[in-house]
């Protein structure tokens, strides 16, 4: 049996590749299916700027009416911003439509619960329940509810960071930033956030047109614009968004990219000097976290991947902050989301306090590379390659949570299945990038060994 | 029986039972893969439904990879003729016209702004029941734009159809029923363009139908109260989508529906001698009018698909059908309450005749229309069988068009199934109400469902 390789339906939503398998009428039955666990109630929609943005916009808000909703439309907005205005508005759920990081051709829609947290584990089963007996809540024709736009909810975001973070320093110089918005969510808002937070801003990809001018994954290699904007403005940072604007990369004074891994370490470094706390990240996020923690005398708790898992994992441990090795800060003194409007206000405050430049923090850091890599993958098997994984370092530490997570004298490696796409993923740390690459290679090696 | 109708006429149904989002993407995909990929108008009437439908039907169609342009709330016409001025590829009208407020429907509106004729709309049945829709990929998804000037390019096309001279100069005064139905936007305006002194009521698209939006006089009660307490010369009443008219005179007196399309075809006849087209159901009153000029009636089956069609063909000056609904085709080819209006009130304005003295020239008949609620699988055996019962009957002679029409040689009874609702509708009419009484007797008698 072939599995469909373009569609992804899971607990975490829904995910496929539009003119393919996302189609319009698979998007408004999971609205109605979602409306209908939401109980009829008000249900904040917002979307990214793909270009098919508008066509999934139209099922979704099609299919919450037919369940009896109450939509408030947020409009072209970063995935973060949907769950702070569910928390703000109190309303009963949300749906950002977004397929983050992924190529222009998908789109997804992410749910968002009363708690402005993304659906996850028995709450996303019981939404695929709903989904697949089919039996939705089917408001009569003159109870249709209505369609509340909100044209101030980039406002609120904008007011959100600066209430918690205030301005930045008026007594310093005035950083200039470049920000690299993708094209995407973040195009409008950004800008008008590092602006209303004191900075001087350069945009480059700021018109939100849902072309891609990069691939929408904020890693060094795609930021190759932003690093000359950069070195040609003599600017003090780069920032890098995503298309739903959640994740955040940075570039140094210096034009060159500090890898995803350290927008959070620099983040957790800015917060916990202020109010220490214990810390949340994922099994595969650096582990250069645990001795920047310990240098303020907190605690590093990891979870299984997903921003569900780690707002679950923070909600648990009373985190002041958390996040995700991709570029995801979660700061829950103002959104309970990976936001890289909240990241950016951070990290320049950061730069502000400790009056130094980016490529100084970086060289503070804990000197670990880490290296990411993914290769296709017959998803099925996925159980017999990680059961040969345990068995081939059964002599290690392991980390079984979610996948094999396994600790080597030199290095640790975590081999693990997408929820997103049809991929296996290998992420290595080591001292040294060639070290880390070498791991993840045997290890993919010796996946593809085993599979053969 | 689920109240749901798919058929030559477009798919209808209830919303909360029937009519669901994902059956209404199906059939927006299906209509962008039948003219697109291409440009397409979207319009909705006021029902509170309005905005899930239209949310289906832009999702159907941006997945098809057409641009859609959002008229918002708009009458039919209005869309109908945008499609041409904005030089569209087609249009979809989501109102169920006269049907209660918790009903909805797709209307299909082709290239040149008439809907899909009957032969088109199976093939686009056909595309929908086969289901293998056009997909664009994402380089190739376009997006929705917002149109705000329908309404308007509605008015300039009526204005510049009509001499607006006398009516500016008589200043009647005219009461109009919107229903709080897209008509809400545009018959105030065009009344006040005509010169009149304007009495709405009802005119708040964001309220509910005061009452159903089917113009007769069961439902001209609120606007015959504002004829006689404001000395109007005229009351209209209009659906909700722009396309069906009742009038009441300026006694305050509600007319039968009938009367529109009659008094609209001695009107147009008075300017312009030429072909009359109506329906098979209509009065023979018009027959009688037409007599009167020496012009033509042609007889199409229900449906204004087929009145679009002969009234292109043959080049005719009025046409409509027996609902209040008129195509003035000097505005378009389709049914237009506000053109109607036009037409009306250009006349009074011209002659100042009272309405009722042009009324009381008509021919005054009889028409009694009944319905029988019928299982969909038995409709066909019914009507096949009153065919059989009726083939013989001495002194009568039979038009099948649409269903069967028994013509006698003083009224006629008129045998159909419905194209909205799961029924069959006799209609007979004649010179006295007792011959009426007794035809439709005769009719029921022979109908045995």
């Amino acid at each position: 049996m072939r599995a469909i390789p373009t569609l992804k339906i899971s607990i975490s939503g829904v995910r496929g590749v539009v003119g393919d398998s996302l189609t319009p009428d698979l998007l408004t039955r999971f609205s109605q299916a979602f409306g209908t666990y939401m109980g009829s109630g008000r249900v904040v929609v917002g979307r990214d700027t793909r270009t098919s943005g508008e066509m999934v916009r139209q099922a979704v808000v099609s299919g919450l009416l037919s369940a009896g909703c109450r939509i408030v439309d947020a409009g072209v907005c970063p995935t973060p911003t949907v769950q702070l205005l569910v928390s703000k508005l109190r309303a009963h759920g949300g749906i950002a439509i977004t397929a983050s990081h992924n190529p222009p051709e998908w789109n997804a829609l992410k749910f968002v619960g009363p708690d402005a947290l993304f659906l996850s584990g028995a709450r996303g089963h019981e939404l695929l329940d709903i989904y697949h007996q089919g039996e939705y809540t089917k408001a009569r024709g003159t109870r249709i509810r209505v369609v509340e736009s909100m044209p101030g909810a980039l406002d609120q975001h904008i007011a959100a960071v600066l209430e918690a973070l205030g301005p930045l320093p008026a007594d310093r110089r005035r950083p200039r930033v470049v920000l690299d918005a993708c094209n995407g969510a973040g195009s409008i808002v950004g800008p008008r956030l590092l602006e209303a937070l004191g900075a001087e801003v350069i945009g480059i990809n700021t018109t939100p047109d849902g072309r891609f001018p990069r691939p929408a994954e904020p890693t060094p290699e795609n930021l190759k614009a932003l690093c000359a904007a950069v070195r040609e403005h003599r600017a003090d940072i780069g920032f890098a968004q995503d298309m739903d604007a959640d994740r955040l990369a940075i570039v140094s004074e210096l034009g060159e990219p500090i890898g995803e891994e350290r927008t959070l370490v620099l983040a957790v470094e800015h917060v916990l000097g202020r109010t220490p706390g214990p810390v949340v990240a994922n099994l595969s996020t650096t582990h250069a976290l645990e001795p920047v923690a310990q240098r303020f005398g907190c605690a590093v708790f990891r979870t299984p991947v997903g921003e569900a898992n780690v707002t679950e994992g923070m909600q648990r441990h009373r985190a002041v902050i958390g996040g995700e090795g991709n570029g995801g800060v979660i700061y829950p003194r103002i959104n309970f989301a990976r936001d890289s409007l909240v990241g950016m206000g951070l990290l320049l405050h950061r730069l502000a306090d400790s009056g130094r430049t980016v490529s100084e923090l970086v060289s503070a850091l804990p000197a670990l590379e880490i290296v990411k890599i993914q290769f296709p993958f017959p998803s099925q098997r996925l159980g017999e390659v990680l059961r040969k994984a345990r068995r081939e370092y059964a002599d290690f530490p392991m980390d079984l949570r979610d996948g094999v997570k396994v600790m080597l004298p030199d290095a640790w490696f975590l081999l693990r299945g997408s929820n997103t796409e049809p991929v296996l993923r290998v992420v290595a740390e080591a001292a040294s990038e060639d070290a880390a690459r070498g791991v993840a290679e045997k290890v993919r090696d010796q996946v593809n060994e085993w599979l053969a | 029986m689920k109240p749901l109708k798919i058929g030559v006429s477009g798919v209808r149904g209830v919303v909360g039972e029937t009519l669901t989002p994902d059956l209404i993407v199906g059939f927006a995909q299906a209509f962008g893969t039948y003219l697109g990929p291409g440009r397409i108008l979207v319009c909705r009437d006021t029902r509170p439904s309005g905005p899930m439908v239209a949310a289906a039907v832009m999702a159907g169609l941006l997945n098809t990879g057409c641009d859609v342009v959002d008229l918002g709330i708009c009458p039919t016409p209005s869309l109908q003729l945008a499609v041409r001025w904005l030089g569209a590829d087609g249009g979809i009208s989501i109102t169920a016209g006269h049907n209660p407020a918790h009903w909805n429907a797709l209307k299909f509106v082709r290239q040149d702004g008439l809907y899909l004729t009957p032969g088109q709309a199976e093939e686009l049945l056909d595309i929908y029941h086969q289901g293998r829709f056009e997909k664009a990929t994402w380089d190739r998804m376009r997006t929705r734009v917002e149109q705000g000037e329908a309404i308007q390019h509605h008015l300039d096309v009526l204005s510049a159809s009509f001499d607006l001279a006398a009516p500016r100069r008589r200043r009647l005064k005219v009461a109009v029923d919107c229903c709080n139905g897209s008509c809400s936007l545009l018959a105030p305006r065009w009344l006040a363009t005509l010169g009149c002194k304007v009495l709405a009521i009802n005119d708040d698209p964001s309220s509910p139908f005061p009452h159903t939006p089917e113009p007769k006089p069961e439902t001209a009660g609120q606007v015959r109260a504002l004829v006689k307490a404001g000395r109007a010369d005229i009351g209209l009443v209009h659906d909700a989508d722009g396309e069906r008219l009742g009038l009441v005179d300026e006694t305050g007196l509600a007319l039968s529906e009938e009367f529109t399309l009659a008094l609209a075809t001695d009107i147009a006849l008075r300017h312009r001698v030429g072909p009359v087209v109506t329906n098979v159901s209509t009065t023979m009153a018009i027959d009688r009018i037409a007599a009167r000029y020496g012009a033509t009636v042609v007889r199409t089956p229900v449906g204004q698909a087929h009145i679009s069609e002969a009234i292109l063909e043959h080049g005719a000056v009025i046409g409509g059908e027996g609902n209040g609904s008129v195509a003035v085709p000097r505005v378009q080819a389709s049914h237009d309450s506000a053109a109607t209006t036009g037409l009306l009130l250009c006349h009074l304005a011209e002659t100042g005749a009272p309405l009722s003295a042009l009324v009381a020239a008509l021919p005054q008949l009889t028409m009694l229309k009944e319905h029988v609620a019928i299982e969909p699988s038995v409709i066909y055996s019914a009507l096949q069988e009153f065919r059989d019962a009726v083939q013989d009957e001495a002194g009568t002679s039979v038009d099948l068009s649409d269903g069967v029409k028994v013509a006698f040689a003083d009224g006629w009874v008129h045998v159909r199934a419905s194209n909205t609702e799961s029924m069959i509708r006799l209609i007979v009419e004649a010179d006295t109400s007792a011959r009426a009484t007794e035809l439709m007797d005769w009719g029921r008698d022979r109908l045995r469902p």
